[in-house]
């Protein structure tokens, strides 16, 4: 592609050492290298690399939540493409900010942190609470920790959480009643001074009161809810993706479902006036979006396979038993960010049994 | 044995299984280093003829290793640099040697076999050994817990073990049976894709009683061709123990050394790779001028070449001008790397990658690629690709942690000393991190203060 390389090199000079905005060339070689894959040599072997890369890794994870995306624009109304926006701006200038002054590259985690975190909002929630809530996010769950690959808690969940705790009225009122109808709400733009109107309670809230949303609405996304979370069948349809292009491990999300499915059942044999029906709340709330999309980033789940059953285990029970035993209706949230915080002592075990197999070996 | 990990890289351009024979040439660029070996002491003079087999120079860091002349010819020091060159190359017979002359440098203790042993390092057929666990260059004299034959070579485009014995199976066996004249009671083992095969039967029958062999199957997959690894699993090797490594080039080394007192000049180099215009296996010998060999199998000038095969080949240096001593194969890469718009949005369907099985599944055949990092420098994001590949078992993005970290005993803790160096963890880390070069370095880094300590009591 001639035409592009050379618009890039007529305008690097400008960004390199003595340039005019030399401060700004992490975002230009990040703009670079984004639109034009970068042609760098190897210096040592192997010389053929697999082209796996971590913007192709990051972008599958983006392909896989289209689905669920689009679910969310047809049901809640096109104010999702804003709160996507706000997002991507907001956390990404956090993100060039960090970068230029580490004088790092920036790197790709927040194409998936810049959308997976509007995913998990309320459709109706304020625009500006959408950048303070991805600002804390990616400031204190990522970058505080030296950026991606070194941070402890998934930094949308980060974001999240100081939001429901900040905000909880906010967040609780955002809640928008499912579009209809062929076009859904593709053509409306519901949030602010018309949201009052048509606000609902989730399916997970009415349930706590004893009124269960019909399963069928569940599957195909027809209720409120968070902006990505109401579709199961999309979501499965991105998590299948996922795990078949191994970006998402099948034991995480086999330990988080299993676990909560298991756990739930038997608990809800022993104690039904408490424990829901399962299989309802299996597709109910934000399980499968946490359980295939926020459990399974690999910077923040164990790296050890051992370790990602312990951990995806301890995902499922906790979202299980939050949901059914606290205060709160939803309960994923909290059962990843623990999830996060057991991950590298799950790992220490799992690192020493796999470095104990090794010495038996020989 | 249990093996896991492992990957079949699938590219194109695997040579077929037929010998070409390359013309006589008429002059020789032999360098004087090679990725082991520095030959350094010169043992002839500017404008001397030199017949075949002669010492040309020697690598005084490897117990004197010979360069043997591969024909006769002219000395000429200065026509390349870094080369020694000659000119007016004839074929010649090689006279037999015997190392009657050289007694006073054969340790006594090993009667014989300390003999054979000598021969072997002045016939140059000493420098297809290899120590299993660290690659280089085991004393000759020293007492090998074990030896490890790798009749396998599973990095594409490398010569692939069968090719080379399957019209010399009995050279081969009487390889064998001469390594076994080396040793005392130390058992031989041979890694071989499988051991019920027809040619594994018939190496059984033929070495009945002759030499102690056992039969090491292993799975068909990069990174279970290296001897480092039967080693590790067969717990061989000790501290003291070396466990001595060679290929099946080596057996026929041994073979011709000690059969016929002769050297063995001419060797099987393989050209292959996706930037070749036809994969091929070569007969030639060191010093074989490359331009002569590679004109005409390339598809295209800008193709580079490794030295070696696609996961542990170096780029050949511009300023070499002939085969080294210890050149296997040359892989040819498709030329580039290009830059391609949005090229992380592309399907993977025209490449492989380890983290699709779907384009492997929806279309398997081998595939073109090019040189390049295809990617940028992250940090480690820990998606355990690079544990699921390793051959050897062990977690290569702990590792890197801890060497990042400049932890390099925490590194030993978690296993670094098993690493084979096979690259394959490299080939798969969506981060482009250089694990293989770094665990490398750790490597030799350990064994020197190792070394040193020891030289120290």
């Amino acid at each position: 592609m001639k035409p592009l390389e050379n618009l890039f090199d007529r305008v690097r000079p400008t960004f390199e050492d003595e340039g005019l905005l030399s401060p700004f060339e992490p975002v230009f070689e990040a703009t670079e290298n984004f639109f034009l894959s970068p042609g760098t040599p190897t210096d040592r072997a192997p010389h053929v690399r697999d082209p796996m890369d971590l913007k192709r890794y990051m972008w599958l994870v983006v392909l896989a939540l289209l689905p669920a995306l689009f679910c969310g624009l047809y049901f809640f109304g096109l104010r999702v493409l804003a709160v996507v926006v706000v997002s991507y701006a907001v956390g990404g200038s956090v993100e060039v900010v960090f970068a230029m002054a580490r004088n790092e590259e920036i790197s790709e985690g927040f194409l998936v942190t810049g959308l997976l975190f509007p995913l998990v909002l309320p459709p109706a929630v304020p625009l500006w609470m959408v950048g303070m809530g991805v600002a804390f996010g990616v400031l204190v769950g990522k970058e505080l920790f030296g950026g991606t690959g070194r941070n402890l808690f998934n930094p949308a969940l980060v974001g999240r959480c100081f939001l429901a705790i900040a905000y909880p009225a906010a967040m609780a009122g955002g809640y928008l009643l499912p579009g209809d109808g062929l076009t859904g709400r593709l053509a409306q733009y519901v949030g602010g001074w018309n949201a009052d109107a048509v606000s609902s309670a989730t399916p997970l809230a009415a349930a706590k009161q004893g009124t269960y949303a019909a399963l069928s609405d569940l599957f195909f996304g027809h209720v409120s809810g968070s902006i990505g979370e109401t579709s199961a069948l999309a979501l499965v349809a991105g998590g299948l993706f996922l795990l078949a292009t191994r970006v998402a491990n099948w034991r995480t999300v086999v330990g988080v479902l299993g676990t909560f499915g298991l756990l739930g059942l038997l608990l809800s044999r022993t104690a039904p006036e408490t424990f829901g029906p399962i299989g309802w709340h299996m597709l109910a709330g934000g399980l499968l979006l946490g359980a295939f999309f926020m459990a399974t980033d690999p910077v923040t789940s164990p790296a050890e396979n051992g370790a990602k059953w312990a951990y995806g285990a301890i995902v499922g029970a906790c979202a299980l038993l939050i949901r059914h035993l606290t205060g709160y209706v939803e309960g994923v949230m909290f059962a990843i960010l623990l999830g996060n915080i057991a991950a590298p002592v799950l790992d220490e075990v799992a690192v020493r049994a796999h470095l104990r197999r090794l010495s038996d070996e020989g | 044995m249990k093996f896991r990990g492992g990957y079949h890289v699938p590219l194109a351009g695997r040579p077929a299984s037929e010998v070409e024979v390359l013309p006589e040439p008429n002059v020789l660029h032999i360098p004087l280093s090679s990725r082991r070996f520095r030959f350094e002491e010169l043992c002839v003079e500017e404008g001397q003829r030199v017949e075949p087999g002669q010492p040309l120079a020697k690598d005084m860091d490897n117990f004197a290793l010979p360069l043997p002349a591969p024909r006769a010819g002219t000395v000429r020091l200065e026509a390349a640099e870094g080369h020694l060159t000659l000119e007016d190359v004839e074929h010649a017979p090689e006279e037999p040697y015997h190392p009657d002359q050289d007694r006073e440098h054969i340790p006594q203790g090993l009667g014989s076999a300390g003999i054979k042993r000598y021969k072997l390092l002045m016939l140059g057929a000493w420098q297809f050994f290899r120590d299993a666990h660290t690659d280089e260059l085991p004393d000759p004299f020293s007492t090998p817990a074990a030896v490890v034959v790798s009749a396998a070579h599973f990095e594409p485009y490398m010569a692939r073990g069968d090719v080379q014995i399957h019209k010399r199976l009995s050279n081969f066996t009487r390889g064998l049976e001469h390594l076994q004249s080396l040793l005392e009671y130390q058992p031989i083992y041979l890694m071989l894709p499988q051991v019920e095969s027809d040619f594994a039967g018939r190496v059984r029958e033929t070495l009945r009683g002759y030499a102690y062999v056992q039969q090491v199957p292993v799975p068909v997959e990069c990174g279970f061709d290296r001897p480092g690894l039967v080693a590790n699993k067969l717990g061989l090797g000790g501290d003291d123990e070396p466990v001595w490594a060679l290929d099946t080039r080596g057996v026929l080394a041994v073979d011709r050394a000690l059969t016929l007192s002769r050297p063995s000049t001419v060797r099987i180099v393989t050209i292959g790779g996706p930037g070749a215009e036809q994969p091929r296996h070569l007969l030639a010998m060191p010093g074989y001028p490359l331009e002569e060999l590679l004109e005409g199998r390339l598809t295209d000038e800008r193709c580079p070449v490794l030295n070696g095969g696609v996961l542990t080949g170096e780029r050949l240096s511009e300023n070499q001008m002939g085969l080294d001593a210890e050149c296997a194969g040359l892989t040819a890469l498709a030329p580039g790397p290009e830059r391609k718009v949005l090229r992380f949005m592309r399907p993977l369907l025209e490449r492989p990658t380890f983290a699709n099985p779907l384009s492997r599944l929806l279309d398997g055949r081998p595939r073109q690629m090019s040189p390049g990092r295809l990617g940028e420098r992250r940090a480690c994001i820990s998606c355990g690709f690079c544990t699921e590949v390793c051959p050897a078992g062990v977690m290569p993005h702990l590792i890197h942690k801890y060497l990042y970290g400049d932890q390099i005993e925490e590194a030993e803790r978690v296993r670094l000393d098993l690493c084979v160096r096979c690259g394959l963890c490299s080939y798969v880390c969506p981060s482009k991190i250089e694990l293989y070069g770094q665990f490398a370095e750790a490597q030799r880094t350990v064994r020197e203060e190792l070394a040193e300590e020891e030289a120290l009591t």
